[in-house]
């Protein structure tokens, strides 16, 4: 092995266990499954799917660095990346024209400041290897990062003119070379090395630059910071007509030029990007605020957020909206809960969301599908404040499912439903402590606005940011998804919901908030952040809960009365008290204290459920701290009075009552005509309707009349509760395989290396027993690899072995025609047709003489 | 984190009045929220746009506000809510009416979108001329009332800066020999002319009249002054005549009998609105003198074409008078912008407190309607529902029971219904003030009534409003217009004026027992209950038999 290894397998292979853990680590794809070997890592880690991973969770730096390597010379030394990061290292001999506004030196400083960084981390990914002086950038990374016609290049650089030439005929080449003022050359080869460096000299490109007319430098100033295309007509205007005569624009396909990377280099003194970005934008402007204001705020919120949840499941108490075919709620539905929450859509989708999550909703799996909540929600109701809170906080944290999302449209125009499919968004989980995890590294009490917490994230990931949503990544970021991406969106959305939740505070990260994220809080930046197991996020909860137990307020056992029959709770109640009052009085207003109105409806709907005059009274005394107000009391007595004087049976339907002048008074009304009652003696009416419409319609007409049983009792009617049957809530689906923990790691280090030692230890020569003649052949898996992929761009054709999914083995000639995703697509000769075959199954590979075909 | 004050969700706050800082909090947030409801323990208080935006009127900036609710709340305030709060402030003042030196009057900005947006609006267009610059448009003048009512409803109250004409010159003084305003009258007239224009909002009996003689004697200036009806204005005259240097010469009735133009004149809301062939020919009344001040009386029953004509008047002094800003219509807002803020309030409950309007005992008496009235009840037409049991014998007698009950006390019985009245008056002996009786006969009756000569008068709702029974000790309600609060407030309200032997009045409604009768009791006396004034509920039998015993 020399100092200087020649491919990535080989610097790999130099690299301690420690770099290698790293690497699997920032890498995780790598894992599935453990590498045979250190080459098999390393092709692994060269594949398309792979680089493209890894390029997505580049910072911007990082990533202006990579492109900066896509463009410069491969292998690239350090000094020259370093001036297409900062620009010419000398100044050019005179001002380049147009906008190239030499940068501010302390950017250029800070630009120096952070590229070894960015170089390492590169090089931490395996997207760089090499030494300083030959740094290269993996082949794949350079295909997916380098300009391209189809992909244009965020640096906004073209073709380099060896690339852009490749089209052109000889004789119009030399035309060019000689207009640019260069000797004629033998061949197109050494036309193009000529011009490459009449472009890269600075001294000749100024000269030459001094003659353009004004406007052909106007041109160029357009096509400088790129995008580098333009279209011309047939007959181009003089002005560009002088710049395709030396080459200064190429030709790119029929009526469109280019200008060549070397030129452009020239035009912008040596900088690749316009504004590099090497420090993370930072959290400004931070408003300070108390921490223990942000506390209590976010402490209020938070018992807001669990009255709210437990609102909801009494709101579906009895049952909740039927579930939509596709699956999910109504936009009906949602408007009602909404309404009923007295909230937006939006955050109603949000709560529903949070509940179903948390397992407290489901749907109830009948034939006519209702949502309702389940068995967990009583015990979730019978949980202190404090451990209700981390239960909906833990969810919420490494949930994918994304209320954000209810009501826009997926790719097919239909609108997401609440609680219905395609709601799992994979990076949810990643951007929400990423974001709590921002808000952590200020101090505490500090608030910045949403759109610094976004612009970090954005830097942290402009790829990730700049794919649109479910699409297969697009490096380059090309054409920038209609609205906001995804990450911003998810961001967005977890400040809002920090906030609904409580574990933020006016903006800043509460105390307990700051617990919620335990040890992920570091300032780890390029590194994947790890996701702590479920059991962590719980345990993380929990301590959380318990620091915002204290702040949370204590219930109270005590109402004030008032003489305009409304009760007042200065606080949050406790249950049986707040139950029953919530069934005597309706709430008003709710809040930090929640208002109750007496009705006469509401006192009958008291005593419908069996209570007594003298017991709401007795009940109300006990548990106001004022007199209770005599209209109060005259209301309860005098609904009271009338409530039940009414009975209706069952069994026959029947209207009795003592008062046969009340019941003069029903027969005479016009409403009661559709009830059909006729009088059968003079303290008894019959009604052809069902005793439930009765009584509905009896009512209606303002009476107070009660269900008789069979017995003549009254009959209590109290409403029974709905629940579904034992459900599991929905498991979070986090975005690719899953983070691997040191243990994993450290295993998969030592396969790779026993596998590597056996596969290069220096071996005695052992006359191996050559296969028998006729016999498949049998190469390792790398090897069929290398082989095939030889044999796709020499279109060779090839002898293997297969085995196929029968197990039958068999042997075949193939000429390979494309290797991609495991599976070699081939000209089957003994076929005599096209196949594809999983590369797994191939035993073996050798190549056939040369006129066997 | 143990204050008086509870933010709710919805915006309201409420205030527990026992708290020991409770009069603190009042303080602090009286200038922009309106109290809704002041039943005895909790006070419930509204932050509203209009209310955000009468602070900021009144000199008051966000930071105040949210400073008051983080001070004074019990818990922590919802961070939504204060930003939304200090959103809604700011909204007020980026546009400013000024007068300005070349151009007359200008609306200009210091926001420039802002001013786009509104220019844009198709309602504001008509009502500007040219664009001086990107931040002044030129206002026609006649159209100050019109575009600040606009800028209103578009969210984006306008700061009106063009000051006023000072009017023709009138001495006025009041003349305080015996007497002297209260200090609260002291301070709503202060308020009142510091702010410029503005409307004060005190209870009945609480002496609205001379909080406006105040403003006038602090004007000095020649006065238009609208009541709701002819009897009212009299009574103004009356009153001004007492309190003031004022004479009989120098005021001016303006009304459907007579048409003087006075330095001081009073004028009815129904001349103003007297639509002859399409046109209000009175309307020159308001070009008729240089008035240096408009008084209106009863502001929320101001008719809506008197809002139009106020609109025109927006150079001149406004101060608007009323026991409540509760509109039936809801149409707060025009107040608003055409008259101006609320410039000073105080609660019944408060000035009761200090002995200046009579203690109230409110009763609700409930009548059983008789088998014959029930069944007559459930058959009657929807319409005739009310009517009928707010008229029934059964209450016609527990009326006069009532009114036996207080022989000797000065009584009065109000209803809505004429055929009741009448019948009332026949079986009480008592002279009727209805719609068609004279205003001589009417000042006659009342005179009468002041003197003792009577002691028990029956009115209908003519009599609701602004008419002075200072010793009507006893009043008892038999019917209304339906639920309205306003009428009930009004009709509490004469029985509210300090006695001169500090008897405590006495006010009855009755009500028929399971009718609509009592759903419209209901409703009326919610609102006398969230002013403070809590009813007791007896059964008429109980009440009679308890004065059988006696």
């Amino acid at each position: 092995m020399t100092d200087t290894p020649r491919t990535l397998a080989e610097e790999l292979r130099t690299r301690t266990d420690g770099g290698l853990v790293d690497l699997l680590r920032a890498r995780p794809d790598l894992l599935n499954p453990v590498p045979g070997d250190v080459t098999q890592l390393a092709t692994r880690a060269g594949t398309r799917a792979s680089v493209v991973r890894a390029v997505e969770r580049l910072d911007r730096f990082a990533l202006q660095t990579a492109e900066a390597l896509a463009v410069a010379p491969d292998p690239c030394p350090y000094a020259t990346l370093a001036s297409l990061m900062t620009g010419a290292p000398a100044p050019a001999p005179d001002a380049p024209p147009g906008d190239a506004a030499p940068h501010a030196p302390s950017l250029d400083a800070a630009v120096l400041t952070a590229l070894p960084g960015a170089v390492a981390a590169l090089r931490a990914q395996a997207l760089v290897w090499g030494p300083d002086d030959r740094l290269r950038l993996v082949r794949t990374a350079r295909e997916l990062l380098a300009p391209s016609p189809a992909h244009p290049s965020p640096t906004g650089l073209g073709p380099t003119v060896a690339e852009a030439a490749a089209g052109m005929s000889p004789g119009r080449l030399q035309e060019v070379i000689a207009t640019a003022g260069l000797p004629p050359t033998h061949d197109p080869v050494t036309a193009v090395a000529a011009l490459t460096s009449l472009f890269t000299d600075g001294e000749r490109m100024a000269a030459l630059l001094d003659e353009a007319p004004a406007e052909s430098v106007a041109v160029l100033d357009r096509l400088l910071w790129g995008p580098p295309y333009g279209s011309v007509t047939e007959q181009p205007a003089p002005h560009l007509r002088w710049l395709l005569e030396r080459g200064l624009l190429l030709p790119a396909g029929a009526r469109n030029v280019v200008l060549p990377r070397e030129a452009a280099l020239h035009l912008r003194a040596g900088r690749a990007h316009r504004s590099p970005a090497p420090v993370p934008p930072a959290l400004a402007p931070v408003t300070a605020r108390d921490p223990q204001a942000v506390d209590a705020a976010a402490a209020g919120q938070a018992f807001t957020a669990l009255a709210t949840v437990e609102e909801l499941l009494k709101e579906w108490d009895l049952g909740g909206p039927a579930v939509l075919r596709a699956g999910g709620l109504s936009v009906r539905d949602l408007k009602r809960t909404a309404t009923a929450l007295d909230t937006t859509e939006q955050t109603a989708a949000f709560w529903l969301e949070l509940a179903h999550g948390a397992g407290l909703i489901a749907s109830d799996g009948e034939a006519d599908e209702r949502f309702a909540p389940t068995p967990a929600a009583e015990e979730w109701r019978q949980l202190p404040d404090d451990r209700r809170w981390a239960e909906l906080v833990a969810v919420w944290l490494d949930a994918t499912r994304t209320a954000g999302v209810v009501g826009t449209a997926d790719a097919k125009g239909r609108a997401a439903a609440a609680l219905g499919p395609h709601l799992d968004r994979s990076p949810a989980p990643e951007v929400r402590r990423r974001a709590l995890a921002l808000l952590a590294e200020l101090p505490p009490g500090s608030a910045v606005p949403e759109v610094a917490v976004l612009d970090r994230l954005h830097w942290e990931r402009p790829l990730r940011a700049a794919a649109p949503e479910s699409a297969p990544a697009a490096p380059g970021g090309a054409t920038p998804p209609p609205g906001e991406d995804l990450r911003t969106r998810l961001a967005r959305w977890t400040l809002a919901e920090a906030e609904l939740l409580g574990v933020t505070g006016r903006g800043a990260l509460s105390a307990h908030g700051r617990a919620l994220l335990g040890d992920a809080g570091g300032p780890a930046e390029a590194a994947p952040r790890t996701a702590p197991s479920a059991a962590a996020t719980r345990e993380a909860a929990a301590r959380a809960a318990a620091l915002l137990a204290p702040l949370l307020p204590e219930p109270l056992d005590h109402v004030l009365l008032q003489a305009d029959l409304t009760a007042v709770a200065p606080g949050p109640l406790l249950r049986p008290l707040a139950d029953t009052l919530g069934v005597l009085a309706e709430v008003e207003s709710k809040g930090g204290a929640t208002v109750y109105r007496f009705t006469p409806a509401s006192v009958r709907r008291a005593l419908d459920t069996g209570r007594t005059a003298a017991e709401l009274q007795e009940f109300l005394t006990a548990h106001s701290r004022t007199p209770v107000p005599q209209p109060l009391a005259y209301l309860i007595d005098d609904v009271a009075r009338r409530h039940g004087r009414l009975r209706i049976g069952a069994a026959s339907a029947y209207v009795r009552c003592d008062d046969d002048a009340l019941l003069a008074e029903i027969l005479a009304d016009r409403r009661a005509a559709p009830l059909r009652l006729r009088r059968l003696a003079p303290t008894v009416l019959a009604a052809q309707t069902a005793p439930d419409l009765l009584l509905e319609g009896l009512r209606a007409m303002g009476y107070a009349p009660a269900a008789e049983s069979p017995e003549g009792d009254v009959v209590i009617a109290r409403p029974d509760a709905y629940r579904t049957g034992p459900r599991t809530a929905p498991v979070p689906v986090p975005e690719g395989p899953p983070v691997p923990d040191a243990p994993l790691l450290e295993a998969a280090v030592r396969a790779i290396r026993a596998g590597d030692l056996a596969a290069t230890a220096a071996r005695k020569p052992v006359t191996t027993a050559t296969p028998a003649p006729g016999a498949p052949p049998r190469t390792t898996s790398a090897e069929t690899l290398a082989t095939m992929q030889a044999a796709v761009l020499t279109n060779a054709a090839v002898w293997i072995g297969y085995v196929n999914a029968d197990g039958a083995a068999s042997q075949r000639v193939i000429a390979p025609v494309r290797v991609e995703g495991g599976f070699v697509t081939a000209y089957d000769h003994t076929a005599d047709e096209v196949r594809t075959y999983p590369l797994h199954r191939i035993t073996g590979v050798a190549d056939l003489a040369d006129d066997t075909v | 984190m143990n204050g008086p004050l509870i933010v709710q969700s919805d915006k309201t706050l409420l205030l527990e009045v026992d708290h020991e800082s409770a009069d603190a909090c009042r303080r602090a947030i009286a200038p922009f929220a309106e109290l809704e409801r002041a039943p005895e323990h909790i006070h419930t208080y509204r932050v509203t746009p209009l209310g955000l935006w009468n602070a900021r009127a009144a000199g008051h900036d966000a930071e105040q506000v949210v400073d008051a609710l983080v001070q004074f709340s019990r818990y922590p305030v919802p961070h939504a809510l204060l930003v939304d709060i200090a959103e809604t402030m700011s909204r007020y003042g980026r546009l400013t009416l000024v007068k300005h030196p070349a151009h007359g009057l200008v609306l200009t900005t210091t926001d420039r979108p802002v001013l786009e947006e509104v220019l844009r609006s198709k309602k504001v267009q008509p009502l500007v001329g040219a664009r001086l610059d990107p931040d002044n448009v030129v206002v026609h003048p006649s159209e100050r009332g019109q575009i600040k009512q606009t800028l209103l409803k578009l969210g984006w109250p306008a700061e009106d800066l063009a000051g006023y004409v000072d009017g023709e010159a009138h001495p006025i003084a009041l003349a305080e020999d015996g007497w002297a305003l209260r200090p609260y009258q002291q301070q709503a007239v202060e308020g009142f002319w510091h702010g410029g224009s503005g409307v004060v909002v005190l209870p009945c009996g609480a002496g609205k009249t001379l909080v406006g003689a105040g403003a006038m004697a602090q004007a000095k200036a020649t006065t238009l002054i609208l009541v709701t009806n002819t009897v009212s204005a009299r009574q103004w005259k009356h009153e001004l005549v007492k309190r003031t240097t004022l004479t009989e010469e120098e005021i001016g009735e303006y009304s459907g009998t007579k048409k003087e133009i006075r330095p001081v004149t009073i004028a009815t809301y129904q001349v103003l609105t007297t639509k002859r062939k399409g046109v209000y020919p009175h309307l020159e009344l308001f070009d008729s003198r240089d008035w240096g001040l408009i008084v209106y009386d009863e502001v929320h029953l101001l008719p809506a074409p008197v809002f139009k004509f106020t609109a025109d008047l927006q150079a001149r002094r406004r101060l608007g008078l009323t026991a409540t800003l509760v509109r039936e219509d809801g149409r707060e807002s025009d107040v608003f912008s055409l008259i101006g803020p609320k410039r000073f309030d105080a609660p019944w409950k408060e000035i009761e407190a200090q002995g200046y309007i009579a203690p109230a005992d409110c009763v609700e008496v409930r009548v059983s309607l008789s088998d014959s009235e029930r069944l007559a009840y459930a058959t009657a037409e929807t319409e005739e529902k009310y009517r009928f049991c707010a008229t029934t014998g059964s209450k016609q007698r527990v009326t006069e029971a009532l009114v036996r009950r207080h022989q000797g006390e000065q009584t009065l019985v109000i209803g809505q219904y004429i055929d009741q009245l009448d019948e009332l008056g026949a079986h009480l002996d008592a002279p009727v003030i209805k719609g068609e009786t004279t205003n001589a006969q009417r000042e006659k009756l009342f005179d009468a009534f002041r003197e003792g000569e009577i002691s028990v008068l029956v009115v209908s709702k003519v009599a609701n409003f602004s008419i002075d029974l200072p010793e009507a000790t006893v009043a008892i309600q038999v019917s209304g217009t339906f639920g309205s609060r306003q009428e009930e407030a009004q009709r509490l309200g004469r029985v509210l004026r300090p006695k001169a032997d500090g008897h405590e009045a006495r006010f009855y409604s009755v009500v028929a027992r399971d009718t609509v009768d009592q759903d419209f009791a209901a409703h009326r006396q919610r609102f006398l209950a969230e002013q403070g004034y809590a009813y007791r509920i007896v059964d008429a039998t109980e009440l009679l038999s308890a004065e059988e015993d006696a």
